[in-house]
């Protein structure tokens, strides 16, 4: 399992969450005596990796096992299924329960549902007539911490759900997790929101704290100043773009997963050929916690001068006479030797993929399609990659990004895609096509498009951006400001006020209130941009910003708001489903409805 | 003086001193305890009187019908109830811990009453041995209650909260037992309750034992050390200690398994006493007609005389006396009270009350008194302050208290909250034990019974208004007496119609912030007002409470809109599964079609698991292409099915689903393309399976168009590809890709040059080119590169297959500085090369600014 990230330095105690989260996964453990099995369902088991290590798994007699359809092998006869709270986890439990009665197995089991049991799961079980013989429990566990400045509510398909299914489970969950963190540390002052889904979280959190209040006057100052809730539906150019940030390029080839990514034993030089190896990325790696949020131009720099510097060093050690400190000093340096030989390693295998003419030719496509003036160009290059048959994913990236910055394509073009589509990939991807429609992703276009307005109010496109020493965030897209983060930006600078004409060209409503425990009574009073300096908290600590992308958020716009943060306050950002990967997680999913 | 007549009171048992205050002259009338059955609830709890079926008793004008009264420990009568329970003669009857009153009759059935004498349905039963031997005779502890039958075989009901008859194990005796006491479950080893029987003939010695009955074994105890059968029995109040009398007339005090005598006095009378009590944990009263005798451990027993029967009713530090007249209360006098009031007591505590007599006198002597205790000021005030806790007359509180006030005036170092606290339990005290609520706790007892559990009794009594200003004054949660009376309100209030109702029980409930008003609404609607449910739940804030009630009163509609806002999916599911299971399925699908979530969450859980009936609610709604897309993905699961091999009839069924989806999605003119679709996708299916038998290669089936014709071409069936391009109108440019693509796949240059050579290529030569680089064959690129008509093409792809020089050509030709540059960089690594494009591009912006 990836390592365990190290939060001693994040902004807000969020050890003592993850602390928690440990000691109520140990107790369920022990509430089920002796040895057992422990199911759980893959994707879980991801999150669990980032909140405890195996080892206290197994001092508990705990055997683990993945959740599939396959039935479990194991002598224990207490059986432990850990899964979120999704339907069709059901199906698993069912048939390996019937799979143990048909071979007349008698064990025990439990059902710990994450984080919370539901009506419709349990209904599930009874259907199935399982109900009396499982024990079911609950593990509240809302949220994970990736990093020291990153939460994720594991929600990995809460985008396509709420989108497409229409389901709005996940934006309870957000709420409630939002509330469990005010829990902690004091209920959060400002709340600004944009999108539909965040204002009705934004709603629900105070529905929750109407129900079941905070008891503010334990706290004296909230450490949270504002919350700060986005859709991704808002703003769905930018994850469509390649990131080019370190982290964001490793992610886009290697798929970064749960804070570390796997990759061939042989790209970091060791001798197992074929073997797969695991490599940790968080701020513990302090190479990596420097280079991951910048330009990967850069990054190839920085590491070529660090190991200069590294081979300079060395030689004057060999030729000249060294005192004991600078002995010390240069040892000192050596230690860090591994963390480069490993980012040195991975660079050099990224730029494999940087170099190829496919990929320069996609960049210079996307920027296309962001400034958003030849439209012939664009439709004839997506044209040939579809007759070219080039991976669906890249394609339908293209696409959506096409028919997004286009308000939906016209008819004709549309139709024509959609059957070029269904002809080079198959028929099954109808499926596919229909849920990108529903999503408003890939669709007919219906009015005239706004995009050219908010790139130019928002200045989205930042000419001459200079990646090595950048005074914009546009720098993580070379030229392109993420829409996501420019709109936080102003969120954070000045309220919606002065953004409030682009904000209405963008989806969904917006949001700005002030709730607290000043005034007693649980309504809280609306006001729109009164102006408003939240960068000043009365005793002169750097305010807090909880951003939290409802829909999920790339590595680059993390970068970018770190670039943000640093420039004026702090942040804790919050996500849920990241990247190109999760994008195509869900399209993936798609193939199957 | 006043000091003096406080201890002419007391009657000195060995060395202590016991005191006998009367708590209440009774207010009752015409109740004569020699005629009746009395129970009576410890800790002031409430008196059962019925009259004695057992004994002859003359009718004073009054029905021959037996009469359960309940009283108040001051006689107020609190409720009544005529008892015409069948089933024999009443055996039993005593209190439980939370004031329900248990009544045991011969046949063995149980009843219950609570305060208000209402009889507790269901009633329960000892079992059918009870029934067919009749019960002799029980015995009653906190929560449960052993009989023997006249067949001497023990039954036990261990809590009456969780009524299931047990049969202990047979003591095996035949005679029935002499007398019979209890360990209640709480000290016993086994965690069960243990039964004594005092069991032996008058004569022989050796029989006589008392027999220790457990469920599950019998012991004999004692033996040798009885000298004789035991008469009466009584464990005390922890258990640990026997009391008994036995056949020769001795008081025998034993550990309560019978291993040593702690004492042993004779009585003067071999008549066994009536009544046998323990008195506090230090003396044994003994009653016989008209003598009470109080032993101690040694020394002369006191007694004292009535001339009217008693009832002897134990409590943890004394014994409350019911007589006809009166209620009394004797203790042992506490030691605090001993030190102030002994006569010629010169304690400190007796010292500081006389100090407070010459203050208030105006006397100098005050001052005098208190210089001689300064140093054990604090101890005297103590000493105040804790007798005031133990009096039960209110002017003697008062002075007591007064005096440790005054004393407190003069020491620095003594807990101040004391006096406050001692007020506040006294001020709880005094207003419980008022005649109207008639509740006689000592402070002893209020601590031991706790404040809430006191609350608890008010409110069963119904004595909210008390309840709640204690509950107030003592800072406690008052959220149960409030939520206690609004549903007793309810229940009293079937007259009032349901607004004015409403309004009397939100006036009150607004006291208590975060009070479940569901739950008065769930106590309202099982008191058959519906209505005033669905009021009282408008006011729950708490939506997962809210909800559910709604779904209980039958308010599905208001519960699925009120899950729907709060946001809660879960509780969502709880409606729609609640709906679902009610109401026929059109209905069901006309309630939720209006609601957006509610409908949506329906197909995602129907999608996983109700897949047929999902289809049933698209075609209700008019959702043709809903079903039409649910049935191209069924052909899709017929493909992965392992039956499905390919080429096999199966086929049949799959091409069906897929043209009645074709069928469906032409119902509607918005999918018209997703019709079309579908018949493409058919079509091929058909002709892939043709390809496959033609072939005899099972490689087509379930591949896309583009891919079909790859592999003819791939194959060399060329004509086959020509026939799929055809059939499904495949353009010129793809196919001009898929064509280039395959033969370079299968390396036929030849081939490739000819097809280049057909007509001039409708996108250009690139295709060529990609295809011949993508496969590392320059030569065969260099055929193709030249015919690029882009120049800055050119340069690419010359530059892709190494040629510099040719590629710097042709970037010049194109005057794209950006180009050269990038070039440039790709040939980095080739100095010759590098120094080309500099040149070039020297030369470039020399000529861009001229």
């Amino acid at each position: 399992m990836a390592q365990i990230p190290n939060l001693d330095n994040a902004p807000v105690n969020l050890t003592s969450i993850r602390e928690q989260s440990q000691k109520e996964l140990i107790n369920i453990l022990k509430n089920v005596r002796g040895k057992k099995c422990l199911v759980i369902d893959p994707k879980l088991g991801d999150s669990l990796s980032l909140t405890i290590q195996t080892s206290i798994l197994k001092e508990q007699g705990v055997e683990l096992r993945h959740l599939s359809a396959e039935p479990i092998q194991s002598d224990c006869n207490k059986v432990i299924f850990l899964v979120r709270s999704q339907l069709n986890l059901m199906r698993f439990i069912c048939s390996n329960v019937h799979d143990d009665i048909s071979k007349g197995l008698q064990r025990e089991y439990h059902v710990y549902f994450v984080p919370r049991r539901t009506v419709a799961c349990e209904k599930v079980l009874e259907d199935e007539k399982l109900h009396h013989m499982i024990t079911i429990g609950e593990y509240p566990l809302y949220m994970v911490a990736m990093d020291e400045d990153v939460l994720s509510f594991e929600l990995d398909l809460s985008y396509k759900e709420c989108q497409v299914d229409g389901d709005a489970s996940s934006l309870w969950h957000i709420a409630k997790a939002i509330h469990k963190l005010e829990f902690s540390f004091g209920v959060i002052p400002h709340v600004r929101a944009k999108g539909k889904a965040s204002v009705r979280i934004a709603d629900i959190l105070n529905r929750m704290e109407a129900e079941e209040p905070i008891n503010s006057s334990d706290m004296a100052v909230p450490e949270i100043n504002t919350v700060i809730l986005l859709d991704r539906e808002v703003d769905m150019v930018t994850p469509l773009c390649s990131q080019l940030t370190y982290e964001g390029l490793i992610d886009e080839f290697l798929h970064i997963n749960n804070g570390s990514v796997e990759i061939d034993a042989s790209v970091l030089g060791l001798q197992q050929e074929g073997k797969k190896t695991k490599v940790p990325l968080n701020s513990s790696d302090k190479l990596f916690k420097e280079i991951r949020d910048l330009n990967f131009e850069v990054v190839v720099q920085i590491l070529r001068q660090k190991a200069t510097s590294m081979k300079q060093d060395y030689t004057d050690m060999t030729t000249t006479t060294q005192s004991v400190s600078e002995l010390k000093d240069f040892v000192k340096k050596l230690n860090s030797l591994p963390e480069m030989t490993r980012h040195i390693n991975l660079a050099q295998h990224l730029s494999t993929f940087t170099s190829k003419p496919s990929f320069l030719g996609q960049l210079d496509m996307e920027h296309t399609i962001i400034e958003s003036q030849s439209y012939d160009i664009c439709f004839e290059y997506i044209e040939e990659l579809i007759h070219k048959q080039e991976p669906l994913t890249t394609v339908l990236r293209l696409l959506v990004l096409f028919s997004i910055t286009n308000a939906g394509l016209p008819k004709k073009h549309f139709d024509y895609f959609r059957r070029e589509l269904l002809h080079s990939y198959g028929f099954e991807h109808i499926a596919t096509l229909n849920n990108l429609e529903k999503a408003g992703l890939f669709k007919k276009q219906e009015s005239k498009s706004n995009w050219l307005t908010i790139k130019r109010t928002l200045q989205l496109v930042v000419e001459d951006t200079d990646t090595a020493n950048p005074n914009d965030i546009a720098y993580v897209f070379s030229g392109y400001a993420p829409l996501s983060i420019r709109l936080i930006q102003h969120a954070i600078r000045s309220g919606w006020r002065p953004v409030e004409e682009v904000l209405k060209l963008l989806p969904g409503p917006h949001l700005e209130t002030r709730r607290g425990g000043f005034s007693n009574s649980p309504s809280f009073d609306t006001f729109y941009g009164v102006s408003n300096s939240i960068d000043k908290v009365p005793d002169g600590r750097r305010s807090l910003v909880l951003v939290v992308f409802v829909g999920g958020v790339t590595f680059a716009e993390i970068s970018a708001l770190r670039f943000l943060s640093a420039q004026a306050f702090s942040v804790v950002s919050s996500w849920q489903l990241l990247t190109e990967q999760n994008l195509k997680g869900p399209k993936k999913t798609w193939h199957m409805i | 003086m006043a000091n003096v007549s406080v201890a002419a009171e007391w009657q000195l048992l060995y060395n202590r001193y016991y005191r006998k205050p009367e708590l209440y002259p009774m207010r009752w009338k015409h109740v004569d305890l020699a005629r009746n059955k009395i129970a009576a609830a410890p800790f002031g709890g409430p008196l059962a009187v019925i009259r004695d079926d057992s004994k002859i008793v003359q009718l004073h004008g009054e029905s021959a019908l037996r009469k359960l009264r309940l009283f108040s420990s001051s006689g107020h009568l609190l409720a009544d109830t005529v008892w015409r329970n069948p089933g024999g003669r009443l055996i039993g009857m005593s209190w439980t811990d939370d004031h329900t009153l248990v009544c045991v009759v011969q046949d063995g059935t149980v009843y219950r009453y609570d305060v208000h004498a209402r009889l507790i349905e269901p009633n329960l039963s000892l079992g059918k041995e009870c029934f067919e031997s009749n019960v002799a005779d029980c015995a009653f502890w906190g929560n449960g209650v052993v009989c023997i039958t006249e067949s001497n075989q023990l039954f036990c009901i261990a809590d009456f909260k969780n009524p299931n008859a047990v049969k202990l194990a047979d003591p095996g005796i035949v005679e029935p037992p002499r007398c019979m006491a209890v360990i209640e479950p709480q000290y016993t080893v086994s965690g069960n309750v243990e039964v004594l029987l005092g069991v032996g003939d008058g004569g022989e010695e050796e029989d006589a034992a008392v027999i220790a009955v457990e469920e599950d074994g019998v012991q004999r105890l004692g033996g040798e050390m009885l000298r004789g059968p035991l008469q009466k029995m009584v464990v005390s109040r922890d258990g640990k200690w026997l009391a008994s009398f036995t056949h020769d007339g001795r008081l025998l005090v034993t550990t309560s398994d019978l291993t040593g005598v702690i004492i042993e006095r004779e009585c003067e009378s071999a008549l066994p006493p009536e009544q046998l009590a323990w008195c506090g944990m230090d003396a044994v009263l003994l009653y016989w007609d008209d003598m009470l005798l109080m032993m101690g451990p040694d020394g002369e027993p006191v007694t004292y005389l009535y001339d009217e029967p008693i009832i002897l009713i134990p409590e943890c530090d004394g014994v409350r006396i019911l007589s006809n007249a009166s209620m009394e209360f004797l203790q042992r006098v506490p030691d605090s009270t001993v030190s102030i009031f002994t006569i010629g007591s010169t304690s400190p505590a007796a010292l500081l009350y006389d100090a407070l007599d010459h203050f208030d006198r105006r006397s100098a002597k005050a001052d005098e008194n208190l210089r001689l205790i300064r140093s054990s000021l604090p101890e005297a005030v103590e000493a105040c302050v804790d007798a005031a806790g133990h009096e039960f007359d209110v002017s003697r509180q008062r002075t007591l208290l007064r005096a440790a006030s005054y004393g407190q005036a003069f020491c620095s170092n003594f807990h101040r909250d004391r006096i406050q606290e001692m007020c506040k339990i006294l001020r709880v005290l005094n207003a419980v034990r008022s005649f109207e609520i008639g509740i006689p706790l000592s402070i002893q007892q209020y601590k031991l019974l706790t404040p809430s559990v006191l609350i608890d009794r008010l409110i069963n009594a119904h004595q909210h208004l008390l309840a709640l200003r204690i509950s107030e004054y003592l800072g406690m949660n008052q959220e149960v007496v409030i939520m206690h009376w609004a549903c007793a309100k309810i229940t009293a209030s079937l007259a009032i119609p349901d607004a004015t109702l409403l309004e009397i029980l939100l006036d009150k409930l607004k006291v208590c912030k975060g009070i479940s008003y569901a739950a008065v609404a769930a106590h309202a609607d099982k008191n058959g007002r519906r209505k005033l449910a669905a009021l009282l739940v408008e006011h729950e804030p708490r939506s997962s409470k809210q909800v559910p009630l709604l779904l209980s009163i039958g308010e599905e509609d208001t519960a699925l809109m009120k899950a729907t806002e709060c946001g809660d999916t879960d509780l969502v599911y709880l409606v729609l599964f609640h709906i679902w299971q009610k109401r026929q399925p059109l209905e069901f699908f006309g309630t939720i079609q209006a609601r957006q979530l509610a409908r949506d969450l329906f197909i995602t859980y129907a999608r996983c698991y109700k897949h047929e009936f999902l289809k049933d609610f698209f075609l209700s709604t008019g959702q043709l292409q809903d079903v039409a897309f649910l049935l191209w993905k069924e052909s899709w699961e017929l493909e992965k099915n392992p039956m499905a091999s390919k080429g096999s009839p199966l086929h049949g069924p799959r091409i069906k689903l897929i043209e009645k989806a074709q069928n469906l999605f032409a119902e509607t003119k918005e999918h018209t393309f997703e019709s079309k679709a579908a018949e493409e996708h058919a079509k091929l299916l058909r002709l892939q399976h043709e390809l496959e038998v033609t072939t005899k290669q099972a490689i087509f089936v379930d591949s896309s168009i583009s891919d079909t014709i790859r592999t003819c071409i791939v194959l060399g069936n060329h004509r086959a590809a020509l026939k799929v391009k055809t059939e499904f109108k495949v353009s010129e440019k793809r196919w001009y890709w898929l064509k280039v693509f395959a033969l370079a796949t299968i390396k036929d240059w030849a081939a490739l040059e000819k097809f280049s050579k057909e007509k001039k290529p409708p996108i250009g030569y690139r295709p060529f080119v990609e295809a011949c680089i993508e496969a590392d064959e320059k030569g065969e690129a260099i055929k193709y590169i030249p015919k690029l008509a882009d120049p800055r093409e050119k340069a690419e792809s010359y530059a892709r297959i190494g040629m510099a020089k040719e590629a710097a050509d042709a970037a010049a030709q194109s005057k794209d500085g950006e180009l050269l540059g990038r070039l440039k960089l790709t040939f980095a690594q080739n100095a010759a090369a590098s120094s080309i494009f500099d040149t070039l591009r020297d030369r470039l912006s020399f000529q861009g600014a001229s």
